[in-house]
């Protein structure tokens, strides 16, 4: 589970940040997210809407303690993001859409690798990754350098690396984007699979159509506050518009 | 401690798989000494070969003068006297390089000789073609020469040549050719081997640092349960392995280059081997260690804080003049090892190498080297650190 209270986000701009807010901006800070509060419950898919910029990542990279928040408090599987760090770190897989991963290794040795960060022992890493290889069909290409992988190869060594641990929680920032259809259908799988698992699931996206696909629950975030915050079906009953993807825009231009 | 470990493997394996650092690891380092020395050693043999052979061709103009001299000259197999020559074009073709020098005897030269006086004999070359081959050796004939006037004058005189040299200067040198060649040449290699260190931090640090926020890896690093304290240790350590690889391989670099070239530096042979003793070499590996984690730090930080490998690159391209000014001021005549030059970075281990190539190292002074940078080098890490530690280094683009 993921509870996020009243979390603020301050940065302190740059000047060169400054300038390019415009002379009508003042002041040396600015709130990627004011306030916000959401529960992420296991067993259900948690979809973090927003335009660019809104403060999805910024949220995600809170959730995953690489920032920590200027005020509120997140848990992750009961721990708390600052003062317990680590252990919401053994707990959380985190993708992102831009797979990043190290060119020079070879799926094996990059799964590996993490999972050694992670301390899995010999038996369980071998297990879990001959279950996740067969799974996602990469046994043909586990010693090849991942330099040397199509695009779809490169995403399917990223779930794995992902979720090899089996984290309780699991992060994905905008897991489909500049993939192409048959790739981003491997992602809804996952995502489909994590949250039949009992996982906690976390995606943002500004796809309406993995939102509809995928979500049990969902946020809409804009200008780092939160426009919406309920479940699909709850979202579905109040729309004022004939789509989902022009009731996002509703809101996103009402805010 | 293990994750640590991990991450050092794991760096080291990446690394080891980059042409580019591998290259800053052992090929150059390995490579240069000997090219340096095989270039410099043909290209000298070569030089001095055609020098020394090649055929003058020389004006002459007597004007009925120095006979003597004249003969000697025509006598000569390496030159070539051109008598047909008149004074107004000399300088016409020695520029044009038709001939290579020209030599003009005043014409009251004999007269001014038989009286005692001095005669002028002008000598015209171009000093900008052939190092000054042609007027070197023209001006040792001219020597020779004006050597066997005086002779003849002190004949004619009855006297002895004692009476025009009263002193005769005996040089005895108390320092040993270790301490002499350990000076100029323990100087010289410290220039070299910070440079090597350097450049063998550089290129991991760019990959580890900036490579690694360029292809995103980064933040998947961020979320693995291990300090970021943890990831910067990992990851200094495969920098200060390859800085020091590249030391290392300098060195063996070096010896290669002796070995390659034995002949030419037969004379300095045994002051070498003398210098390079294990001991001494042990000493200056452990002098460039603490140098080697201070600049994998100080280039770690910078490649962490760059958006990209080229702003890192861009950034760290002019500390390499940086770091070569101590080194530089090191090889400076009357810079000297002492308390205050030890606490100097970078300089303390060029004049501290210098000494104990020379085998002049005080023990006192050697230790506040070590002590200045071992401090500095913890400094820098725990800079580092604190600096990795800050959102706004991470994520600079946010």
């Amino acid at each position: 589970m993921v509870i996020a209270k009243n979390i603020v986000k301050t940065f302190k701009l740059s000047r060169q940040q400054k300038r390019e807010m415009g002379d009508g901006f003042q002041g040396n800070t600015i709130d990627a997210v004011c306030d916000i509060s959401f529960t992420c419950q296991p067993g259900r898919v948690f979809a973090l809407l927003g335009p660019n910029g809104a403060g999805k990542t910024t949220t995600l990279r809170m959730i995953a303690t690489m920032l920590k928040p200027t005020s509120g408090s997140i848990s992750v599987a009961e721990y708390d993001t600052v003062t317990q760090s680590q252990a919401v770190r053994e707990n959380l897989g985190f993708l992102t859409g831009n797979t990043g991963l190290y060119d020079r290794l070879t799926p094996n040795e990059m799964v590996r690798y993490f999972a050694d960060l992670h301390g899995m022992n010999s038996v369980d890493y071998n297990t879990r990754r001959d279950h996740l290889f067969a799974l996602l069909d990469m046994e043909a290409f586990a010693n090849r350098r991942i330099g040397k992988l199509s695009t779809g190869m490169k995403q399917k060594v990223s779930i794995v690396r992902t979720i090899i641990h089996d984290p309780e929680v699991i992060v994905f920032d905008e897991p489909t984007a500049g993939l192409d259809v048959v790739t981003s259908r491997n992602i809804v799988h996952l995502i489909r699979d994590c949250r039949d698992a009992g996982k906690t699931v976390i995606f943002s996206t500004h796809r309406m159509g993995e939102v509809s696909l995928l979500s049990n629950d969902l946020a809409i975030i804009h200008k780092g506050q939160l426009q919406f915050n309920g479940t699909f079906e709850d979202f579905q009953n109040q729309m004022q518009t004939s789509t989902l993807e022009d009731e996002f825009i509703r809101i996103v231009e009402q805010a | 401690m293990k994750p640590i470990l991990t991450i050092f493997k794991k760096e080291f394996k990446d690394i080891t798989r980059d042409r580019r650092s591998m290259m800053m690891m052992f090929i150059i380092p390995m490579l240069l000494f000997p090219l340096l020395f095989t270039i410099a050693a043909v290209f000298t043999a070569r030089q001095t070969e055609k020098v020394r052979t090649k055929t003058l061709e020389v004006a002459l103009i007597t004007q009925g003068n120095a006979e003597a001299f004249r003969e000697i000259l025509l006598k000569r197999d390496d030159l070539k006297i051109r008598e047909d020559i008149t004074e107004d074009i000399i300088p016409q073709l020695i520029r044009s390089d038709s001939i290579d020098a020209a030599i003009r005897i005043d014409e009251q030269f004999d007269a001014q000789i038989s009286d005692l006086q001095r005669g002028q004999i002008h000598l015209y070359f171009k000093s900008s073609r052939d190092m000054a081959a042609s007027r070197n050796r023209l001006t040792s004939l001219i020597r020779d020469y004006e050597n066997q006037i005086v002779n003849d004058r002190f004949q004619r005189l009855s006297l002895d040549r004692t009476i025009v040299d009263p002193v005769q200067v005996r040089r005895h040198d108390i320092a040993s050719p270790r301490e002499r060649i350990g000076k100029s040449v323990g100087g010289f290699l410290p220039y070299i081997f910070v440079l090597m260190c350097f450049m063998g931090c550089m290129y991991p640090a760019l990959d580890l640092g900036a490579g690694e926020k360029e292809r995103a890896t980064l933040e998947t690093l961020l979320v693995a349960p291990v300090s970021k304290i943890q990831i910067l240790l990992g990851k200094c350590g495969v920098i200060v392995l390859s800085g020091f690889a590249s030391i290392a391989n300098s060195f063996i670099g070096f010896f290669i280059a002796v070995m390659l070239q034995r002949e030419i530096v037969a004379r300095i042979l045994d002051a070498l081997q003398g210098m390079f003793e294990i001991s001494s070499i042990l000493l200056v590996l452990s002098l460039c260690l603490p140098l080697t984690i201070f600049f994998a730090a100080a280039l770690m930080s910078v490649s962490i804080f760059a958006k990209s490998f080229k702003e890192a690159q861009s950034i760290m391209a002019p500390l390499n003049i940086i770091i070569i000014i101590p080194v530089f001021i090191g090889l400076l005549p009357g810079i000297e090892l002492n308390a205050i030059t030890s606490l100097i970075p970078v300089l303390n281990v060029s004049l501290a190498s210098k000494e104990i190539f020379a085998g002049t190292i005080k023990l006192p002074l050697l230790l506040e080297v070590y002590a200045s940078l071992i401090a500095l080098a913890a400094l820098s890490l725990y800079g580092c650190a604190r600096w990795f530690e800050r959102e706004s280094t991470i994520f600079r683009e946010t």
